[in-house]
């Protein structure tokens, strides 16, 4: 890339190899590179924190705030992506949707794309009868707030918990395994563990009584 | 201001020079008091007027003459006679519209400007008669804390850090930028309240951990949960109230003080504004004391007694107060921390030196909180230290901040849901990508609603603004791919941008305000500002000095009538001729000439003045103390 302040081969680091101006980011580039971090679900999360503030020391916009506006645009688009990475892969449900968003698969919330572009990923949806099932789990869990059975809303609880903690493991697992069948049972189990935090949420919900205390 | 002469025994300090620092400053512009602060020597120091007064009140009168008057002048005396061209606590209005306004003005005694249909921005009418938007308001305060900075760096500012409450909505932070800008400052970087109270903490106090701060100002309460290590000051997560702070308290004891007196259907601008300033002085004296009676003139031949019991003052509050309970637990839950498990929790804002408020968050949060720096200057002197850091001044390497968007930002989609492309607590600066379509066949334009709000519906949460993308060649429904893109900048300010990706039409909008100043406006405002500024300046300096000048006055004279015995041989008429000299500066127009005689006036009442101190200090501390609430509150009902 060419540098925009002296006009010679930047590099590819955030600074320019000739004359150290700050360079705009690669939209394109792969959030786990960006933070320097190998590609897969199990990573160093201490490291991978200690990258990201040690690149926001050098790229974040209050190190630009006299600066040239260039350099100014550079450091905004830099640490949007720098945040937007780290984001992504400190959070492990973010880390394997991202991970299966690289290799095709779209399992994202939304009915349309977050990602660069939704060419060439296809939608993964939950089995009928594991619906039914958090269906029940649901009405269940309903019935046993409105009696104001806390005991069996915790207990229901702490058993999804386990669940979706198991499920986690194994997405962990099956995405790091790197045979292709795999990555449909993580993608199939990411929606699943959707299903089981939605549960949590309700289970939690209103169980804090009021804030005064 | 009159009762300084008399009760400061120093003077102001001289300012010592230096050549080597930044000209950038930090100000918090607070609802009750704004103060600006510098990085001196490597320490940050909130800068001071020439009595030594490091605060300025936020408020603001507009005389019938076209003058401006700004600060304790305008709080103490002017609000009393003109209640509704003098403006207090305007930070409550900033970034709102009338309606909104019509929602916070039920005890206010302003009047609001009822122009044409199109009228997007709050106005406040007074004399002149003029129109103010809250913008206009907040940068005459701005220009003061300006001119104060620049006597002291001796130069023009390099630039400026503008604190917010970590709430505001990025209505209410535009709006913050353009006083800023109509102000004539280069706004840095508009910084977090408690974000700049944890950096004063963290860099002074060598602070390490996971802390809360807990800020409750005169008109906005935040609580930011931050983890500061090794130089990184980490938001972990923000929440609050824009609309709740000790105002409110003093709402809540005005209502009472109020309906004790009956006077709550027959309350006109002044009533109110003596009673909410009634209650303010009675909420400051039951800080110390347990209980305060008083008599008010309502109006003319029509007194009340008033009694009030720091338990009863407390019982009034204390439901406004519980409304901090909720924002705490949410933002706790956020940052996934557990109260017990806190370094510490450091206490901000004026309303925080209430035992009532130290006390409730003592019982939160398990732990006595930390208070070792001023409470109304942590603010300011965090944001001094973001502003030398920013101007490239020392130890700017080593620190960094990593803040947050305090509350959700996303588009309104069918059905009036909205659709959430960034959420709250998300590090900033940060974008977002989504891409939508068409419902409707032919479709050959988008209209884009962008909201902010937790809320799952449009109408629950504020508009910020709307655009449309027009020029889509007709299509059939779900065939455009329209690709919107949020950007969310280091200031916590939105801008949105839209892109059609099968025709590559564009549109590009930094997100105005619903309720705000245009482009233009804010253009228009500084033009006029610059072209009447030298003009301005003089104006406001000869009515500051004016108004400054009968306060010095009238309480020399009141003194003098008060303790005649105190007075030495030929003291008299020494300060009689001081007086008649201040007086006569005071008719001509020239307000060196006013300083002058003023400061005359002070060396040759000194004297008098210490005595007639001591010998309120002799009655003792209790003494002294009634003495001080009697002044108050005289004030507030003294005149018809």
């Amino acid at each position: 890339m060419i540098c925009w302040s002296c006009q010679k081969q930047a590099g590819t680091a955030p600074l320019c190899a000739a004359c150290g101006a700050l360079q705009p980011p690669d939209d394109a580039a792969d959030l786990f590179a960006v933070l320097g971090q190998p590609a897969r679900h199990a990573i160093d999360l201490p490291a991978t924190e200690a990258a990201y503030k040690e690149m926001s020391r050098q790229v974040h916009p209050d190190r630009f705030a006299t600066a040239d506006p260039r350099a100014r645009r550079a450091s905004l688009a830099r640490t949007v992506q720098l945040n937007l990475a780290w984001q992504t892969l400190r959070d492990p449900i973010k880390r394997a949707e991202y991970l299966l968003l690289r290799a095709g698969i779209d399992v994202a919330e939304k009915k349309a794309s977050t990602g660069n572009s939704d060419k060439g990923t296809h939608k993964v949806a939950a089995p009928p009868a594991f619906l039914l099932e958090i269906l029940e789990l649901n009405d269940d869990l309903a019935a046993a707030k409105r009696a104001g059975d806390t005991v069996k809303v915790a207990f229901m609880a702490e058993e999804m918990r386990t669940r979706a903690r198991e499920s986690m493991t194994a997405i962990a697992a099956a995405l790091d395994a790197g045979a292709p069948g795999k990555l449909e049972e993580a993608a199939r189990s990411l929606v699943a563990l959707r299903y089981y935090q939605r549960f949590l949420d309700q289970a939690s919900d209103g169980d804090g009584g009021g804030g005064a205390d | 201001m009159a009762e300084a002469l008399f009760q400061i025994a120093e003077p102001g300090q001289s300012r010592s020079k230096h050549a080597c620092r930044t000209r950038a400053v930090g100000i918090d512009l607070g609802t009750t008091n704004s103060l600006v602060a510098i990085v001196d020597a490597g320490k940050p120091t909130a800068l001071a007027d020439e009595h030594g007064e490091t605060i300025v009140p936020s408020v603001v009168h507009y005389g019938g003459d076209g003058g401006v008057v700004v600060g304790a002048d305008a709080r103490d005396r002017l609000a009393v006679d003109f209640p509704r061209d003098t403006i207090a606590s305007v930070k409550r209005f900033m970034g709102r519209g009338p309606r909104d306004a019509e929602a916070t003005r039920k005890l206010t005694p302003y009047q609001f400007f009822q122009g044409a249909g199109d009228q997007s921005v709050v106005r406040f009418a007074v004399a002149g008669p003029r129109a103010v938007t809250p913008m206009e308001v907040s940068a005459e305060i701005l220009r003061v804390l300006r001119a104060r900075a620049e006597e002291a760096l001796g130069g023009p500012l390099q630039g400026a850090v503008i604190t917010v409450p970590a709430y505001f909505d990025d209505g209410q932070r535009q709006a913050t930028r353009d006083a800023g800008r109509l102000a004539g400052l280069e706004v840095l970087r508009l910084l977090n309240e408690p974000t700049a109270a944890a950096l004063a903490y963290g860099l002074d106090k060598q602070a390490e951990g996971t802390f809360a701060v807990f800020d409750l100002g005169g008109g906005t309460f935040d609580v930011s949960i931050l983890k500061l290590e090794e130089g990184v000051f980490e938001v972990k997560s923000t929440g609050g109230d824009s609309a709740l702070g000790g105002d409110d308290f003093d709402r809540a004891i005005a209502e009472a003080l109020l309906a004790q007196a009956g006077a709550v259907d027959t309350a006109d601008a002044h009533v109110v504004r003596r009673a909410l300033d009634a209650a303010r002085a009675l909420k400051e004296a039951l800080t110390v004391r347990t209980e305060v009676s008083v008599e008010v003139p309502f109006s003319p031949g029509r007194t009340a007694t008033l009694r009030l019991t720091r338990d009863e003052m407390e019982a009034l509050v204390m439901p406004v107060l519980q409304r901090c309970a909720a924002p705490l637990k949410r933002a706790l839950a956020d940052a996934g921390v557990e109260r017990g498990h806190l370094s510490g929790v450091i206490l901000v804002g004026g309303a925080t030196r209430m035992p009532l408020v130290r006390r409730f968050v003592a019982e939160w949060f398990g732990q006595e909180p930390l208070a070792d720096i001023d409470p109304d200057q942590v603010v300011a002197l965090g944001a001094a230290v973001q502003a030398d850091m920013l101007a490239g001044g020392a130890g700017s390497d080593d620190v960094l901040l990593l803040d947050v968007v305090p509350l959700s930002l996303g588009l309104e989609t069918m059905g009036g849901v909205a659709e959430k492309l960034i959420h709250r607590n998300t590090t900033v600066p940060c974008g977002a990508k989504q891409t939508f379509t068409t419902f409707a066949d032919k479709q050959t334009g988008f209209d884009l609603h962008v909201v902010q709000g937790e809320r799952e519906l449009v109408a629950e949460c504020r508009s910020l603004a709307r655009f449309t993308l027009k020029g889509i060649p007709p299509m059939p429904a779900g065939m455009a791919r329209l690709e919107v893109t949020f950007m969310v900048d280091a200031d916590g300010i939105l801008r949105v941008s839209a892109r059609e990706e099968t025709t590559g039409q564009e549109a590009a909008i930094e997100v105005k305000p619903s309720y705000g100043l245009t482009d233009d406006e804010v253009e228009r405002m500084i033009l006029d500002s610059l072209a009447h500024g030298e003009e301005d300046v003089k104006a406001r300096l000869l009515a500051e000095q004016r108004v400054e000048a009968d306060g010095i006055v009238a309480a020399a004279r009141a003194a003098m009538r008060d303790a005649p015995e105190l007075l030495e041989d030929g003291e008299r008429n020494e300060i009689e001729g001081a007086l008649a000299a201040v007086e006569t500066a005071r008719a001509g127009s020239d307000h060196h000439a006013i300083r002058t005689a003023i400061e005359t006036l002070d060396h040759a009442s000194k004297p008098f003045a210490t005595r007639r101190m001591n010998k309120a200090l002799e009655k003792g501390f209790r003494g002294r103390d009634v003495d001080a609430v009697d002044v108050k509150l005289k004030k507030v009902g003294g005149k018809k």
